[in-house]
């Protein structure tokens, strides 16, 4: 229950709730049509491919590893789905079933050199990243797969009022996912692991197999992301994946993770990435001049975390004492 | 445990050494005729038909090596070292389009100083420059063109969408300058709406496409000059199936060219990746047979640019395959004394 | 900490393990045309890899290494295209101008409490886009001769650019940093655990403030490396530095979670990487294949070098 607590870390979602409310009040007031239906499906159902792809992350995070393959798995997956269907005409259902499997299957691999070889996960899966990333391009050349199947194509743009059909697939996982990591025993002992890999192998946890199931789901999350982005676009687009790394890594850690494990908070992911959704969303909808876009991404991610985590500071200084609560910010 | 760690590492050095050998590395290059190089800015569906070219170039001009290559990601460092070894194996020149437009002129330095003829294919190295062509598009030309065309299919007012590349791109800025002229010269009666920096892949694109779309009711036009919005806006207006927008894109994705089929474009900006590479083929191997640029010849030259519509979907590959042979064939008299 | 003897053997000898390997095997490797490139690519690859390295070693990060080197090679163009300065004036304002940009980074870091990914993730963005919106993404390519034929000069006729030696003789100074300097010991001892180093005494926000303003007047080299070599400074400069600024450090040793720093292991994991890939480019394996080779190639690489490691401890 301890554990459950400190995972969520509700201090720093309620800060993100708070900044993500304040910015669609803003948002609804400059830009009526933010709360127009078309936008609100199209930037939902963004935010809903880039939350796999952060909680993909976030799950090996948890580990106090990282995987920098998570876009190559997206790509090749939805190549190795795409292909399969256009080119040798299997059943979507079977092609689908075998591209997920790719995805997992590459999350193990991960997981097993990482285990194994004891290399640093960051360089090891650069260089799997190198490989998933370079089997896409030698089938692909980098040209598309065209005429997927129409109930894929149709399946990524349903939609019902503004709620993308698609966004069904990231709730289930996600709260999956959450029940997994806080109540299944495995799922426990993974953040145990992460929190402290030597204590948790002298304890007799099961550190072999927390890493490869970590990277396992790692793989699988981001195969989804990449099946899904695959039915947005209506076709097996070989740079699906490209421009993942940074929005990876952004939400699970302004949503609170540490980068030295032991943390998944899947609520502070999930309020992380809807704030940079939010801010991507602005910008294209308030018409911001070209030419300051990047100034104005930086300067709202900063206002808008600083924001959040002063109001922390506030409400604990409230319960705890001022006192207390700097010196826990200061000792990070 | 050590030992089993060895057999691991050794099984997979094994296979990397069958793998190594199973590529045979080339001899040194000849003297004459010239061993000529295409290079792309990194893997895209563009340059496809410039496999093609050079293929064609090395049985028309005789060549006596001709590869395309292309680097595995779009950076220019890449690029730089795959140049560097092409010329370490003894390629006479090379036909290049910068990865990026400013940062290339290092390299063509190096090159340059070897006495390696380079021209720039399909886009520009920024000026001052050692490259010795560009054969491209004049991009900005080609954007006032598309431009034009959408703002009369809207009847020369509304509000026009412009959905570009990185502006860090040199071809940008000069895109985004020619659509802002194009707009100016209606004195008011169409509104611009730019959105960039969204070419970096097509998940970025197509979400800020929709959105831009969702967040202006009133937009009745669209022009597009990069890949990504082109084919982002093309799937967009036919999943909205809105044929009152009216849209001129950018190249000829097979997604782009059936939306200008069905009607929901009025027509794509081609351009002649085939012919700028075979172009470039034919000059680098005159220059490496002895003739020099003329000392009046210009720096770009344009390789030709097309709004296709409708009418030109079966014919335009034909169209620049004509254009071309007739570049080359006045191509010495015009541009080089030999 | 700095890494043990037997760990940058290991290293050693698979780097050269590749260059015997390519010199027989790849036609050109050993030609001067390229070994200049080589190694001068590999020289401003590990420079950036050094302003990474500094701040990995007090257990921070900082995404903005290509955002600040980006500036800080416009910035110099700037000066001396625009204004007609020459390098001799550029060169140190641009130094100058990285370190503020880094000091700005850690009062940024310092002030907020927050982790130095998000600071760096969202003045990386910051700073880009200020030079974006001052410059409108015009870059600057008359830069004097004066300065670009440093890049492309030999050392008394052999084929070694300049910039390998400026990259040489930054080595040595944060060796010397690591190995002789209190501050140096200082930075890694908050690294190691910031906890322990500010109960000991130790003036842990000085240690941040100093570290990444030495962070920032590295990536400021690199910059300048950068635009001399390019004969241009370009606006998308740094734009893909992220990766690279990790890769030559984490294969050289260095710590991801700080404490533990190698600048030999950097130099020599920088030049693994360049060694590969301009090796395996000769071998003309297919352009769309030769990625997978790579990350074969770096895997095995990484690989062999853990066992080396593994046999060399054991039979010390």
């Amino acid at each position: 229950m301890m554990l459950r607590v400190r995972s969520i870390a509700p201090g720093l979602a309620l800060g993100l709730l708070i900044i993500d409310l304040l910015g669609m009040l803003v948002l609804s007031v400059v830009t009526p049509s933010f709360l127009s239906t078309y936008n609100l499906f199209i930037t939902s159902r963004d935010l809903s491919i880039l939350l796999l792809v952060a909680l993909a992350q976030m799950t090996v995070l948890a580990l106090g590893q990282m995987n920098l393959s998570v876009g190559a798995i997206g790509g090749l997956v939805a190549i190795v789905e795409s292909g399969l269907m256009v080119r040798y005409g299997v059943p979507v259902a079977i092609a689908l079933v075998a591209g997920l499997m790719v995805g997992a299957v590459c999350g193990v691999i991960n997981g097993l050199l990482v285990d194994w070889t004891k290399i640093n996960s960051f360089v090891l899966t650069l260089g799997t990243s190198y490989v998933f990333a370079g089997i896409n391009l030698g089938i692909t050349h980098a040209t598309p797969f065209y005429h997927i199947p129409g109930e894929i194509s149709s399946f990524g743009q349903a939609r019902v009022g503004a709620f993308p059909v698609m966004a069904t697939v990231t709730i289930v996982l996600t709260l999956l996912l959450a029940g997994f990591l806080y109540q299944v025993t495995l799922g426990r002992q993974l953040l145990a692991v992460g929190g402290n890999q030597l204590a948790a192998r002298l304890s007799g946890l099961p550190v072999r197999r927390s890493v490869v199931t970590a990277h396992a789901i790692s793989g699988f999350l981001a195969a989804v992301a990449g099946t899904m982005l695959m039915a947005q676009l209506g076709q097996g687009q070989p740079t699906i994946g490209v421009s993942w790394i940074l929005p990876s890594f952004a939400g699970p850690i302004i949503g609170g993770a540490a980068l030295a494990g032991g943390s998944a908070p899947v609520l502070g992911t999930v309020l992380a990435m809807v704030l940079i959704s939010l801010i991507d969303d602005g910008l294209v909808l308030v018409n911001a001049d070209l030419f300051w876009v990047q100034f104005l991404i930086g300067a709202l991610i900063l206002g808008a975390v600083v924001l959040g985590r002063t109001r922390l500071c506030d409400l604990k200084a409230l319960f705890y004492g001022a006192r207390r609560a700097s010196q826990r910010e200061a000792s990070r | 445990m050590e030992s089993r760690a060895l057999a691991r590492f050794l099984a997979i050095a094994a296979v990397l050494v069958v793998a190594a050998c199973g590529a045979t590395p080339s001899g040194g290059g000849g003297k004459s005729p010239a061993a000529v190089a295409i290079v792309p800015g990194g893997p895209h569906p563009y340059f496809e038909p410039m496999r093609q070219a050079i293929v064609d170039a090395k049985a028309d001009f005789s060549l006596s090596k001709g590869i395309f290559s292309v680097p595995t990601d779009w950076k220019q460092d890449l690029q730089n070292q795959l140049l560097t070894s092409l010329a370490s194996q003894g390629y006479d020149g090379f036909g290049i389009f910068p990865t990026d437009g400013n940062a290339a002129n290092g390299i063509v330095s190096q090159l340059a100083a070897k006495n390696v003829p380079v021209m720039a294919v399909g886009g520009c190295v920024q000026e001052p420059t050692k490259t010795t062509f560009c054969l491209a598009t004049d991009t900005g030309a080609s954007a006032y063109t598309g431009a034009k065309a959408a703002i009369a299919a809207m009847g020369n007012k509304g509000v026009l969408l412009h959905g570009t590349g990185l502006v860090t791109d040199p071809n940008t800025v000069k895109r985004i300058d020619a659509v802002k002229r194009a707009v100016a010269e209606t004195n008011g009666a169409v509104t611009l709406i730019t959105i960039g920096d969204i070419d970096i892949d097509a998940q970025t694109a197509d979400t800020a496409i929709n959105q831009a779309l969702a967040a202006h009711k009133d937009i009745t036009g669209i022009i597009t000059t990069a890949y990504n919005p082109t084919v982002a806006a093309a799937k967009a207006l036919r999943t909205l199936g809105d044929k009152r927008i009216k849209m001129v894109g950018i190249d000829d994705d097979p997604v782009v060219l059936q939306a200008v089929t069905d009607g929901f474009l009025i027509g794509t900006m081609g351009q002649n990746p085939y012919g700028q590479a075979y172009i470039a083929a034919y000059a680098i191997n005159q220059i490496h047979m002895g003739c020099k640029k003329k000392s009046d010849a210009p720096y770009f030259i344009d390789s030709g640019t097309l709004l296709i519509g409708p009418d030109k979907i079966a014919t335009y590959k034909d169209d620049f395959k004509t254009l071309t042979k007739s570049i080359v064939s006045g191509f010495k008299a015009k541009y080089l004394s030999c | 900490m700095l890494l043990r003897p037997v760990a940058l053997l290991a290293l050693l000898i698979v780097t050269s393990g590749f260059w015997i390997f390519f010199s027989i095997a790849a036609t050109g490797f050993t030609s001067d045309f390229n070994l200049f490139a080589l190694l001068r690519f590999a020289a401003i690859q590990i420079t950036i890899g050094f302003a990474q390295m500094v701040v990995l070693g007090i257990g921070d990060m900082s995404l903005a290494v290509g955002a600040i080197g980006g500036v800080a090679g416009m910035f110099a163009g700037f000066v001396m295209q625009s204004l007609g300065m020459p390098p001799e004036v550029a060169v140190p304002l641009a130094l100058t101008a990285g370190i503020l940009l880094g000091f700005g980074n850690a009062l940024l870091i310092i002030w907020t409490r927050l982790n130095s990914f998000i600071v760096t993730l969202a003045t990386a963005s910051l700073i880009t886009g200020a030079m974006l919106i001052v410059t409108h993404a015009k870059p600057f390519s008359n830069l004097p001769d004066s300065f670009t034929s440093f890049a492309d000069g030999e050392v008394a006729s052999v084929p070694v650019s300049p910039l390998v030696l400026v990259m040489l003789a930054v080595g040595v100074a944060l060796f010397f940093l690591y190995r002789n300097l209190s501050l140096g010991r200082e930075m890694l001892a908050v690294g190691a655990n910031r906890r322990a180093a500010r109960m000991s005494g130790l003036s842990v926000d000085r240690v941040v403030l100093l570290t990444h303003g030495l962070s920032g007047a590295l990536a400021a080299v690199a910059g300048l490396m950068a635009i001399a070599a390019d004969h241009t400074a370009s606006p998308g400069l740094g734009s893909n530095w992220l990766l690279a600024s990790f890769v030559s450090p984490a294969i050289g040793g260095t710590l991801l979670s700080g404490g533990l720093v190698s600048v030999p292991g950097t130099i020599l994991g920088g030049v693994l990487l360049a060694t590969m890939s301009s090796g395996l480019l000769l071998m003309n394996i297919d352009n769309f294949w030769l990625t997978v080779v790579l990350g074969v190639v770096l895997l095995v690489a990484v690989g062999l070098d853990r066992l080396t490691r593994v046999v060399g401890g054991a039979a010390t």
